[in-house]
């Protein structure tokens, strides 16, 4: 199945596992602002209609098939955008058939042993391996960590919001979906129901920072989730220590025109801020501001987005320059937010965890008289 | 025609409130007390007495009452039960107003009633409270609490089921929740690399409303915000710092006779904040 001209040799070739929203709002727009390097030619998904549909927006082969994308020599490098449960198989073959460098989405494994199975293929073939955590190629961030210092010795509370309307109405300034599936309503005082708020929340929300709030936490192994909530309609309350740093995590996904991406870095005498833009639109890089006692380091905007930033970060990888991530730094990465997402939904089991909802007929009290 | 009241700060009244410069800044209102001669008191004490609010406030205002003052000023007091004060400045009919950095910003006066109208329609339809109080390594936590706690209660904002999750000597994190169960998340945070302020966003299903309450060390302005379906609106910028404020205040009252509520509100942050400490 392919519509795709004569491959460029000077480009570097793309395929993409799954077609979803991720792949047709975020990658293929942010590939499009870099077609002198790399070009997209072949597009995979279950649904033949959404394979076809958009790999024809980019006049690229398309496929059902993982293996027959793996097999087509066009493709150097594979970024996976499968559902999270796929990740971790999908990556190993992808290494095993010798690409020249892969991008998966975060969640790059579902836990520590499939982590340890990536780690062991990558370095066994040699083949780099980047983890969709747009924030850490995001070149404010990027730019802020030059800049630092001796912040990360010093930081003692660490806090991460997001407050987000929906996906489609980011995704519909970025493209034109096809295939968009309405996610089931859930009743959310059912704990199992908040289990898998808190669950996803971490896993699909708050693992875009969690990398971040690592980079100043050296005791990550040591994290303990003090306080987990749901919001509704969806979003988080949970509040972690890890070692001598407080960190707080807050998300409200409502129905809000207004984006607000922050995350914060304190320590006794300075301070890093980060406005991040919203994922899907193409609204340039991320904002930091490093703060002393009277005296205010503003570094940014960019002009390109951190999903941008790990696109950029592939492209080198695959043409032999520039320097991975290490596997221990993704499965710790890894290993830190499945610490936090099962600590926090644990606490549904024990009945510490508030339902917030005067609906619910639960409250904090459930948490105070635990 | 406005009438003048003279004024009195010890040393440490005077470093706690900035006294001498808000007196300045209400030359109508105020003016300082003539000092006393040869050791000897004035021949009629000052009208109002500033009071710094370290531990001890309440007495040390209760003894200004009684040397014939008719109006105290407390500046940052701490947390500290007001019930004898209380019944001594009601007996003498005095008006005991307590000058908070950020609960007594004018953009939260009962006055301000586009600021309390914005809070009070975010709170109608909120989905989540997030706070958060700076102040400079040193600060006693308990302080900052009571600080933090007078600034929700100034706003109108019932906090019910508080608990503390955590505490050290960097801050602490605060859980609760509203009248509805909605979570309120408060936080303080000790650094010297931000200036002390304390912020209140109260997230909505549609919006938001936020509130950002500079340090009275200057007349930084409040931010009062509101974000709904429709846009978002800033209520104009009010150039005073609470000190004054808080002068101001006094003055209306004791011109008017209507008697403060400060105290028993300060009750009310004292319940919430001994839930937590005690």
């Amino acid at each position: 199945m392919s519509s795709q001209a004569q491959a460029s040799p000077a480009l570097l070739g793309v395929g993409i596992l799954g077609a979803g929203p991720v792949t047709q709002a975020i990658h293929l727009p942010s590939l499009a602002r870099l077609g002198d390097i790399l070009e997209v030619r072949h597009i995979m998904d279950i649904d033949p209609v959404v394979a076809e549909s958009v790999a024809g927006r980019v006049g690229a082969r398309f496929s059902t098939s993982m293996d027959e994308l793996l097999a087509d020599p066009a493709v150097d490098i594979v970024a996976i955008c499968s559902p999270h449960q796929f990740h971790a198989a999908q990556v190993i073959a992808a290494c095993r058939a010798g690409k020249k460098a892969v991008l998966c989405e975060k969640p790059f494994a579902m836990n520590g042993e499939e982590a340890a199975a990536i780690s062991a293929v990558s370095a066994e073939t040699g083949v780099p391996i980047i983890v969709g955590a747009m924030h850490t190629f995001d070149p404010g961030w990027l730019a802020a960590e030059d800049a630092w210092g001796d912040l990360p010795e010093q930081v003692h509370t660490v806090r991460s919001s997001i407050v987000l309307p929906p996906n489609p109405r980011f995704e519909d300034f970025a493209t034109e979906i096809v295939g968009r599936v309405t996610p089931p309503s859930s009743d959310s005082t059912d704990p199992e129901v908040i289990k898998g708020m808190l669950t996803g929340g971490v896993m699909g929300l708050a693992i875009h920072d969690l990398p971040l709030v690592r980079r100043f936490t050296p005791d990550f192994a040591d994290v303990e989730v003090l306080h987990a909530e749901i919001v509704r309609p969806f979003g988080y309350v949970i509040s972690l220590r890890a070692g001598n740093v407080a960190i707080e995590l807050r998300a409200a996904m409502n129905a809000t025109w207004e984006p607000a991406w922050e995350f914060e870095a304190i320590g006794d005498d300075a301070a890093l801020k980060i406005d991040f833009t919203p994922s899907y639109v193409q609204a340039g890089s991320a904002t930091a501001r490093i703060r002393t006692a009277g005296r205010t380091t503003v570094l940014g905007p960019f002009g390109h987005n951190g999903y941008e930033g790990e696109w950029r970060k592939l492209a080198e990888l695959a043409s032999g320059t520039g320097q991975p991530p290490s596997a221990e730094t993704l499965i710790h990465d890894l290993e830190f937010a499945l610490a936090i997402a099962e600590a926090a939904a644990g606490r549904v089991d024990t009945g510490r965890v508030d339902a917030g909802s005067a609906a619910s007929g639960t409250t904090a009290d459930q948490e105070v008289n635990a | 025609m406005t009438t003048q009241l003279s004024v009195y700060a010890d040393p440490q009244a005077e470093t706690a409130g900035a006294v001498s410069a808000v007196v300045a800044s209400l030359p109508l209102s105020f003016a300082p007390a003539a000092p006393a001669v040869d050791a000897a008191p004035a021949a009629s004490g000052p009208d109002v007495i500033a009071v710094s609010g370290h531990a001890g406030w309440t007495e040390r205002a209760a003894a200004a009452v009684r040397k014939g003052a008719k109006g105290i000023v407390v500046s940052s007091p701490v947390a500290e039960d007001p019930a004898a004060l209380v019944g001594v400045a009601e007996a003498a009919g005095s008006v005991v107003v307590l000058d908070q950095p950020w609960a007594g910003n004018l953009a939260l006066a009962g006055s301000s009633e586009n600021a309390h109208s914005v809070i009070a329609r975010a709170l109608e339809d909120a989905v989540l409270l997030d706070s958060v109080a700076i102040a400079a390594p040193g600060t006693d936590p308990r302080d900052l609490l009571t600080e933090q706690f007078s600034v929700l209660v100034q706003c109108g904002i019932e906090v019910r089921n508080v608990r503390m999750v955590q505490r050290n000597a960097n801050g602490y994190t605060v859980a609760g929740v509203l009248a509805g169960g909605v979570p309120v998340a408060l936080q303080g945070i000790l650094t010297s690399a931000l200036p002390a302020t304390a912020s209140v966003s109260i997230l909505t299903s549609t919006g938001r409303a936020d509130v950002v309450l500079p340090d009275p060390a200057a007349a930084w302005p409040a931010v009062v915000r509101a974000v709904t379906k429709e846009g978002a609106t800033a209520l104009p910028t009010l150039y005073e710092s609470s000190h004054r404020t808080s002068w101001s205040r006094i003055h209306a009252h004791l011109s008017s006779g209507i008697p403060a509520t400060d105290l028993a509100q300060f009750s009310t942050v004292l319940s919430l904040v001994t839930q937590l400490t005690s």
